[in-house]
């Protein structure tokens, strides 16, 4: 991060550009209207919108890599000389060489048939004229550079043998290999776990120091920013609201949305009785309170409480054949005890492949366990008839991913009504009906979507009507798998504000599942953290923060964007 | 919610497409595939006609002379009754294909010489007359109600078993996919139209249910397979995790949840197998295999026209080709439609 | 790599015995009483019952089934019931006329179509694209027989340029006197379906993030499309002509009979024909075996083009 307060040259100044995607014969979408920022030598910028603001199509028009259907207006210089003017061949020779890009899913980003050699030599061989032994040493040296362990032998080794974090190293190194004076990652961390997504921004920051090149970070995460960028670009749908030094716009946004977005996020240092949501900034004099001026909520538990779910070593195991007659056990959870309070949440933190959703599954008995014992207020449901839909009824679930957990067949009224069905609530069908409305009212959706598909909804909404289908059965336990990560903040937010009230009025207990430490905390009384299949720490929400002993749980909190533990904006 | 509010709300019942609607919407605007689905439809119209007797029921009628051309051609090319016959069963022999009728035929031939046959026959036809002179146009309005309906009924009974084992394999794995997969790979380790040969020839006993039954029992593997794949695909999605949840069945989860979301699927390669059945009844019915002599195909007159070409006579060749190829074509561009209007991208 | 060879081998067990089985009962129990098919029209019931012990059809059902068995074991069918050739010199002798047209056909249609699809991949969307597409359409709409029954006709029969039918017994002839018209007309027919089929494998690669990534790095569009975009498509094309290799080996029926081609494909019509059955059953568990093999095969051969596919 350069610290000079004159700017440098200018490398990239974008100019009005405007991106048009043309949908059938009819319809075009306009995806980013008259965007203008400049990045200068040595500079990092960051690009931050959430999704839909035009952010990564603004990223893939610099290097003339849109798909097919989309056209661009405006002028993209580059020292100079317009980008979009460019002669097709001319364009080309600067790809890769001048300006390089790192993209957000390094597996399908890497062509998986040929070897990370392979790869990077042909970069080589492209831009720099190396011969082949020369092209080998070199991406050897590249290897090591971006921190990949045994250079000398990954360079042999195929995308799919390497973790995702190894990946993104790979494609950072393709970026870097014929030093470009521009490098644009667009979200490079998103698909990585937390602890491996702070491995990656320290390896881009350090080698655009070493380097002395000039970066365009891409993100949807606010937080992230302070770490990394010189200046800021705050995009929503397709236009910048506003741009500045990060200092500027962390601590003065002059932009409502930017205010908001500052603000939707749950830190770990406060929490608010309720989340300050985009509508109080971007439609102010609404509510009762000003947004940051909200009673702190106290969490944790007493001891005393009411346990309405207990664990007791639960375990999973998947078989995998393997040789001639061997069969490979593979342990996703393998030792799993809590206890959950009535009315109480228990948050439950861990990365990809911790087996936290196989845990969630077990409870709700879409998998079965192979050891262990759940008790709900005493019964162990996992010895109760897997036909009893009673018991079925009082623990249920809200999924991660909004978009598939909807059947696209079924209008939202016909979602909510089949469980009333199943379970026999609501004596009629226009008893069950009434209900359903009801429910649309409880999770702040209008009544006409009883009549609406889910592809209708954004993807707020349709969370929204997830939790409107556990609602309709009245259940004691709420696990939520995830349920808001697939969301952008400012909805997450609203979500967040949802199930707190309906906590608040149902009294429900809940298992909130997440990988991101912030919002788990806010949430959480008590938080249990998981890894490789096991629990490793449960304790209460604050003390863990304060004193993690496991250190793992260091590890993890070690990985937080520092903006995170400062005070709101 | 207050009673009135309900009452308004049930009075707004808002224009909601559901995804079948809207599929239909964007199918409508591909303008080939709603042409194509109109030609289908005229072959069908006319198939239906053809059955229920409306049209071509005296296809058999030999109304007009022997080969007698295409109208168009004028009635010049007046058929010559010797050197044919000569040049014919010289062919016959060489590419070693018998015409089981060919003695009987020349009998006909004979007793025709010794009336005067032309004086009641037509010297042209719209599209000409095969050697018996009938004409070939009813000839191929039967023949498309042949194609048409093996085609469809074998494709609804593939389409029927492939998606029903294709949805217990896949939803309850285990040893009842097992069993599925074994049927699968001993069903596949034949070729197929050597399957279908070996069938044909045990049944040894011609006629359209036959046919049916050969290609529909056999022809089921293919969707079976993709139909499994999809119930695998789909039994670990979060919808139906969710319905398993709220403890919705397994058959409600099979049949009311799965079903209608691989249903695109199901439909595509229905609409594929009656292109398939349709080229494989030809060939069958070529081959003298397929449906009973009294009963005409596109492939039975394929099989006469191979022999008429040598002498020149080109029409019934050309009209059985050209009704197959338009009726194949429409048929695969507006299956090529469908599917692009029924891809789910849009969830 | 062994282990997963050898078990595949033990899976070929339980599908072999299905395809026994399936054979079994359709020509020993479906088929009724192949006496009254050998013996014809004019037979009295003594000469039935002659010919049903010497086929061994009045023996019990497990017994036959062990004869059966046997017979697949020693590779001893016995001989024709039509001519009385034995049915191992029927396979020997047939084989190689066969794979004479079928080799040539595959490896000539499959270079073909992977060019044209390649290429109208490429300028996908043009009007030149959208023209072949269509062709396609058309082409494949039409029946095989129509080609061959044309194609016979004008450039055999009419023009001469090619023999209308015929065999010799050197090879050299057969391959580029005999042959030539045979392999033209498989090529035509199948290059409809496979510029279609290929062309889709194309597209979806075309679309994936490394094309991207590839293009980002300052490749020509040439090179992405004929390094990166052709040697992953060529792994659901290889499957693909692996899958067809079966199919092919019982022959293309069609065009070794129509071109008289003695080859198994011709055999196979012949003996349907004849109500020949046990040269259709040798010949159906014969090639049940071999498309076993090509299929374990393809499994191998799909590892050597695609790392991530892992042998367990």
């Amino acid at each position: 991060m350069s610290l000079q307060t004159e700017r440098a040259e200018t490398l990239l100044d974008i100019r009005d550009l405007t991106v048009d995607f043309r949908i059938d014969r009819a319809t075009t979408l306009r995806a980013v209207r008259n965007v203008s920022f400049d990045v200068a030598e040595n500079e990092t910028v960051a690009l931050v919108g959430e999704s839909g603001s035009g952010k990564s199509v603004t990223a893939l028009a610099i290097l003339g890599l849109l798909p097919e259907n989309a056209s661009v207006g405006g002028a993209t210089l580059f020292i100079g000389r317009d980008l979009f003017a460019m002669p097709r061949r001319e364009l080309q020779r600067l790809r890769g060489r001048d300006i390089s890009i790192v993209f957000q899913e390094p597996m399908s980003s890497l062509n998986p048939v040929f070897s990370v050699g392979f790869q990077l030599v042909e970069v080589l061989k492209q831009h720099a004229s190396l011969r082949p032994r020369d092209a080998r040493a070199r991406a050897v040296d590249l290897l090591r550079e971006v921190g990949i362990p045994e250079p000398a032998a990954k360079v042999r080794a195929y995308p799919f043998e390497l973790s995702g974090g190894q990946q993104q190293r790979v494609m950072i190194a393709m970026a870097i290999a014929c030093e470009p004076k521009l490098l644009i990652a667009d979200e490079p961390t998103t698909a990585l776990d937390v602890t491996v997504q702070k491995q990656i921004l320290e390896l881009i920051a350090e080698l655009q120091a070493r380097r002395r090149m000039s970066v365009l970070f891409i993100t949807h995460d606010l937080a992230l920013v302070a770490e990394v960028a010189d200046r800021v670009v705050v995009m929503r749908d397709g236009e910048v609201r506003e741009q500045g030094p990060v200092r500027q716009v962390y601590e003065a946004p002059a932009d409502a949305y930017t205010k908001a977005l500052l603000a939707c996020r749950p830190r770990l240092t406060n929490r608010p009785v309720r989340l300050p949501v985009i509508d109080d900034f971007l439609n102010p004099g609404r509510e009762e309170h000003p947004p940051l001026e909200l009673p702190e909520r106290s969490r944790g538990l007493r001891g005393d409480e009411d346990v309405i779910l207990e664990a007791r070593h639960l375990a999973k195991s998947f078989y995998r054949r393997e040789g001639l007659i061997g069969k490979h056990e593979e342990r996703a959870v393998k030792d799993a005890s809590f206890k959950l309070a009535r009315g109480k949440t228990l948050g439950l933190v861990g990365e990809s492949g911790s087996g936290k959703t196989t845990l969630a599954l077990m409870l709700v008995r879409l998998q079965q366990a192979t050891r262990g014992e759940v008790l709900l207020e005493g019964v162990d449901l996992l010895s109760v008839r897997s036909d009893s839909i009673e018991h079925k009824r009082r623990i249920q679930i809200v999924f991660q991913n909004p978009y598939a957990s909807l059947n696209p067949r079924f209008t939202a009224g016909q979602i909510l009504m089949e469980p009333m069905h199943i379970h026999g609530i609501g004596e009629t069908q226009t008893g069950r009906r009434e209900l359903a409305y009801a429910m649309f009212e409880k999770v702040g959706l209008p009544a006409d979507a009883f009549f609406k598909y889910p592809h209708e909804f954004s993807g707020g909404q349709r969370q929204r009507i997830a939790i409107a289908r556990c609602l309709t059965m009245r259940p004691d336990i709420l696990i939520c798998d995830e349920s808001v990560s697939a969301l952008d903040v400012s909805v997450q937010a609203q979500l967040l504000n949802l199930l707190q009230d309906l906590q608040d009025e149902f009294g429900m207990s809940y298992l909130f599942i997440s990988h991101d430490l912030a919002v788990v905390k806010y949430m959480s009384d008590e938080i249990m953290v998981m890894t490789e299949g096991e629990v490793v720490e449960i304790a209460d929400s604050d003390e863990i923060y304060a004193r993690p002993r496991h250190p793992y749980t260091r590890k993890l909190l070690a990985a937080l964007p520092n903006a995170l533990l400062e005070p709101g904006a | 919610m207050s009673p009135a509010a309900l009452t308004l709300a049930a009075a707004h019942r808002p224009e909601s497409p559901g995804l079948w609607t809207l599929a239909w919407r964007r199918f409508l605007r591909d303008r080939l595939g709603a042409g194509c689905l109109a030609i289908v439809v005229v072959f069908v119209a006319v198939a239906l006609a053809s059955a229920a007797g409306l049209i071509a029921s005296d296809w058999s009628h030999e109304t007009a002379v022997s080969y007698a051309p295409p109208n168009f051609l004028g009635g010049s090319t007046a058929p010559d009754e010797a050197s044919p016959t000569a040049v014919r069963d010289d062919v016959s022999e060489e590419i070693d294909i018998k015409d089981p009728l060919a003695d009987e035929l020349a009998e006909i031939r004979k007793a025709l010489a010794g009336r005067s046959a032309v004086e009641t026959k037509k010297a042209t036809l719209p599209l000409g007359a095969d050697k018996w002179g009938r004409d070939v146009l009813l000839k191929l309005a039967k023949g498309t109600e042949t194609s048409l309906l093996v085609g469809l009924s074998a494709a609804l009974l593939a389409t029927f078993l492939g998606t029903l084992f294709g949805a217990q394999a896949g939803y309850f794995g285990g040893r009842i996919d097992d069993f599925f997969n074994w049927l699968y790979s001993v069903l596949t380790s034949i070729p197929y139209l050597l399957l279908i040969l070996a069938i044909a020839a045990v049944l040894n006993q011609k006629g359209t249910s036959t046919v049916v039954l050969i290609l529909g029992l056999t022809g089921w593997t293919g969707i079976f397979r993709l139909v499994r794949a999809e119930y695998l695909k789909h039994k670990v999605r979060e919808y139906v995790l969710a319905a398993g949840a709220i403890g919705a069945s397994d058959t409600r989860r099979m049949f009311a949840h799965i079903l209608p979301n691989v249903s695109h699927v199901v439909l595509v390669q229905l609409s594929l197998h009656v292109v398939l059945f349709i080229k494989s009844e030809v060939i069958l019915s070529f081959l003298g295999f397929g449906v009973g002599v009294e009963t005409v195909s596109w492939g039975s007159m394929l099989n006469e026209a191979q022999a008429e070409l040598l002498i020149g006579k080109w029409w019934q060749l050309a009209a059985a080709t050209a009704a197959m190829a338009v009726l194949v074509t429409a048929f695969s561009l507006f299956t090529d439609a469908l599917r692009d209007a029924l891809d789910p991208r849009l969830r | 790599m062994l282990a997963y060879v050898i078990r595949r081998l033990w899976q070929f067990i339980p599908t072999l015995l299905g395809v026994v089985l399936l054979v079994f009962v359709l020509f020993n129990w479906v088929g009724g009483d192949p006496a009254y098919l050998l013996a014809g029209k004019i037979s009295n019931p003594e000469h039935i019952e002659n010919i049903r012990r010497q086929l061994g059809v009045d023996e019990p059902y497990y017994v036959q089934l062990g004869i059966f068995l046997k017979q697949i074991a020693t590779g001893d069918f016995g001989a024709s019931w039509a001519t009385n050739e034995k049915i191992s010199h029927i396979f020997a002798s047939r084989l190689g006329p066969s794979l004479t047209v079928l080799v040539p056909m595959l490896v000539i249609g499959t270079l073909l179509a992977m060019i044209a699809a390649l290429a109208v991949a490429f300028w996908r969307g043009s009007v030149t694209d959208r023209a072949i597409m269509i062709a396609c359409t058309v082409g494949q709409s039409i029946s095989i027989l129509v080609y061959i029954i044309v194609l016979q006709y004008v450039l055999g029969y009419q023009l001469g340029w090619f023999p209308v039918q015929g065999w010799g017994q050197d090879l050299r002839e057969n391959l580029f006197y005999y042959a030539a018209l045979p392999v033209l007309v498989g090529v035509i027919v199948s290059l409809a379906p496979d510029i279609r089929l290929y062309r889709s494998f194309f597209l979806d690669e075309i679309n994936q993030d490394y094309v991207r990534t590839a293009r980002a790095k300052g490749m020509s569009d040439t090179r992405v499309m004929t390094v990166h975009v052709l040697r992953n498509a060529a792994i659901p094309i290889v499957t693909n002509v692996m899958i067809q290799l079966p199919a092919l080996l019982a022959g293309a029926f069609l065009i070794e009979r129509f071109f008289s081609i003695p080859g198994i494909g011709r055999e196979v019509i012949l003996a349907v024909e004849r109500s020949d059955f046990p040269l259709i059953k040798a010949v159906t568990v014969y090639v049940a075996i071999a498309t076993m093999i090509i299929n374990l095969a393809a499994d191998l051969l799909y590892k050597a083009v695609d790392p991530r596919v892992q042998l367990k």
